[in-house]
């Protein structure tokens, strides 16, 4: 029986301001993280990929960034690295995390930090365009041949926030193999051990061909 | 067939290019009209001057309408365009006079063209009381704003924000660059032109004509630093890093700027620049024409390391034309700059000059190292700093706009309805 095509869609982002004044201090990150819609949240934990900026290896999330380069906290950076946004089906539950890692930082060196004038943290959210590229897959090797020339909003799109959608914490390639009547043994687990979070688009969408690819190889084409 | 645009597809990506094509199809038939006050020089109008072909090719109708003015007019604009990067200018009724005056002269002429519009962009201080006078009528109406307003002089500011908060959205530079404002206020950082004189590609004949009158020795590893010789770059500062530098290495130092001509504090530092490099033959301080594009192109390239150690820095595009180039960028730990140096990933961040000299030596003694940098510093610009991506978020805020502002759009089927 013939596949549901897999629609390509591609996705991109602008960034505008929420209207909280910028934080130079932790204790002022507190009080705009509290108040901040969870947009914002949204923003600084999970679309840092999609944003035209550099993909941080150390600090994935902007908190955790602005905390060891701006506040000069490796410590502070060290734990707000390690919140996973993408874990958070929801974002209040996030705000909570987080408000209690910089809670605990603050019990701990309550002297505090100032950031340089022009290093404040300020509290962005993003609008985002999906739209359809036009392009669609009933294959394998055809999604092979899509995802080399896919642009980095649709890796993020299909595999990286595709996992906030339901089926939670699924990306969409696995979803549509899934759909199949015999899916290829070990795939869905191949692209599923592909650690989105420290990689950066590019380095995903290579990873993802490369399991494609070796999938082709032991003749999962069909 | 998208005549400009196909020439980015090699340069950008054939998938930065597709995304602009698709993006487009939903704004096709728009019509567009950008305005600001002067036709040449300066960078709104290099942006201008890339971004109205683009548009077209994409199938949109822009156009670019230029107010103009008297002398009296400009000497208002030029002291707005000053008190709201926070100097302390004149503002008085006869001033604003002035500004509205001439603004009044220049909606009646372009009245009927604005007319037609669906979205007009002003950019800039100079044009913004057209919305005022004019009326939004049904376009939508964005105010660009390239300098930054964070610190005003609150006499101009109090002139502009009745102003500017009657548009339906504004754009910053920098996040950090925007005043509240009761309307969505968007970021959209700079970019640079890969096909620009100051940015592609040259061939070695090209290089070779270009550098052959500064008497570089291609044989030593070459320092260059390009930026306005102004005290915030502290090139000062770059001499005494390459001096730390030259004691282990044989290098030579370029610093290349234009524009100090008409500009008394720029005359002072370039001549203390020239004084602190008199007596070494391997520091070439080259004051340069205003149009010295390929010029500053092949010092880039020639350049084994950039440097940009400003102590006061907006973006910094010469940080992201360095990267362009494969360079390693030693930048100051300041603006813009760090957004685009990150510490062995696309150059180093420095506080003094022994930090930059300290880089310098280690980059020039890790050669493969220098080199993987350079690269990671290209790929970082072109997936994030070319024209394309400008570009892109553009035609995002204009769907935007179309469809009514949302965190989330989705344009699928929305292209017929839009048109």
């Amino acid at each position: 029986m013939p596949h549901e095509l897999f629609s390509i869609k591609d996705c991109a982002l602008i960034s505008r301001a929420v209207g909280l004044a910028a934080a130079a201090t932790l204790r002022e990150l507190r009080a705009r993280v509290e108040a901040c819609p969870c947009a914002s949240l949204y923003h600084h934990f999970c679309e840092t990929k999609l944003r035209p900026s550099f993909d941080d290896p150390e600090y994935p999330n902007d908190l955790a960034a602005w905390a060891a380069h701006a506040l000069r906290d490796a410590v502070l950076g060290e734990r707000l690295a390690m919140i996973d946004g993408f874990e958070y089906e929801d974002l209040e539950i996030l705000r909570a995390d987080t408000l209690d890692v910089i809670d605990q930082r603050l019990g701990e060196a309550p002297s505090l930090a100032w950031a340089q004038p022009d290093e404040n943290f300020e509290f962005m959210q993003a609008m985002t365009v999906v739209f359809d590229t036009g392009a669609c897959a009933d294959s394998i090797e055809a999604l092979t041949q899509a995802v080399d020339t896919m642009s980095n909003g649709s890796i993020y799109f299909h595999f990286v926030e595709a996992r906030r959608r339901p089926p939670w914490g699924k990306d969409d390639f696995s979803t549509w193999i899934s759909t199949w009547d015999s899916p290829p043994a070990d795939l869905a687990a191949a692209l599923s051990s592909i650690d989105f979070r420290w990689l950066s688009l590019h380095g995903i969408k290579t990873q993802i061909h490369r399991v494609f690819t070796r999938a082709l190889e032991s003749g999962a084409g069909a | 067939m998208n005549q400009v645009l196909d020439r980015y597809r090699s340069v950008a990506g054939d998938e930065a290019v597709r995304e602009l094509e698709q993006l487009g199809r939903h704004l096709a038939g728009a019509r567009v009209i950008h305005v600001n006050s002067t036709r040449q020089g300066g960078g709104v109008a290099e942006i201008l001057d890339w971004m109205i072909p683009l548009m077209c090719d994409l199938g949109i109708a822009a156009d670019w309408q230029v107010v103009s003015g008297d002398g009296d007019f400009f000497a208002v604009t030029k002291a707005m365009h000053n008190g709201l990067q926070g100097q302390n200018v004149e503002m008085d009724s006869p001033r604003i006079r002035t500004y509205m005056d001439t603004n009044r002269q220049e909606a009646e002429r372009l009245r009927p063209i604005l007319a037609d519009a669906d979205f007009v962009f002003i950019h800039d201080p100079q044009p913004a009381a057209l919305l005022t006078i004019l009326g939004a009528g049904h376009a939508h109406w964005i105010w660009r704003c390239h300098i930054d307003i964070s610190a005003p002089q609150r006499r101009v500011w109090r002139v502009l924000r009745p102003l500017v908060e009657k548009f339906e959205a504004s754009i910053y530079s920098l996040p950090r660059y925007a005043l509240p404002l009761p309307h969505p206020q968007f970021v959209i950082a700079p970019s640079i032109d890969p096909l620009s004189e100051k940015n592609r590609d040259l061939t070695d004949a090209e290089m070779l004509e270009l550098l052959a009158p500064y008497g570089l020795d291609p044989g030593r590893p070459l320092l260059v630093q390009i930026s306005r010789f102004d005290a915030f770059k502290d090139p000062i500062g770059v001499i005494q890093a390459y001096r730390m530098v030259k004691k282990h290495i044989p290098v030579q130092l370029v610093l290349a700027g234009g524009g100090a001509a008409d500009d008394p504090e720029g005359d002072r530092v370039l001549n203390a620049v020239r004084t602190e490099a008199a007596t070494d033959p391997d520091i070439h301080v080259l004051a340069l024409a205003p149009d010295s594009h390929r010029t500053i192109n092949a010092l880039q390239r020639a350049a084994d390391i950039v440097i940009q150690k400003s102590v006061r820095e907006g973006f910094g595009l010469t940080v992201t034309e360095g990267l362009w180039k494969g360079k390693p960028v030693i930048g100051g730990n300041a603006g813009g700059i760090r957004l685009q140096v990150f510490d062995h990933h696309t150059g180093f961040l420095v506080n003094t000059p022994e930090g930059a000299a300290q880089k310098a030596l280690f980059l020039l003694t890790h050669r493969d190292e220098m080199t993987a940098i350079g690269q990671r510093g290209h790929r970082f610009v072109r997936e994030n700093f070319l024209l394309t991506r400008q570009l892109r978020e553009y035609l995002i805020l204009m769907a935007g706009l179309r469809l009514g502002f949302s965190d989330r759009l989705e344009l699928d089927g929305a292209a017929e309805a839009s048109a």
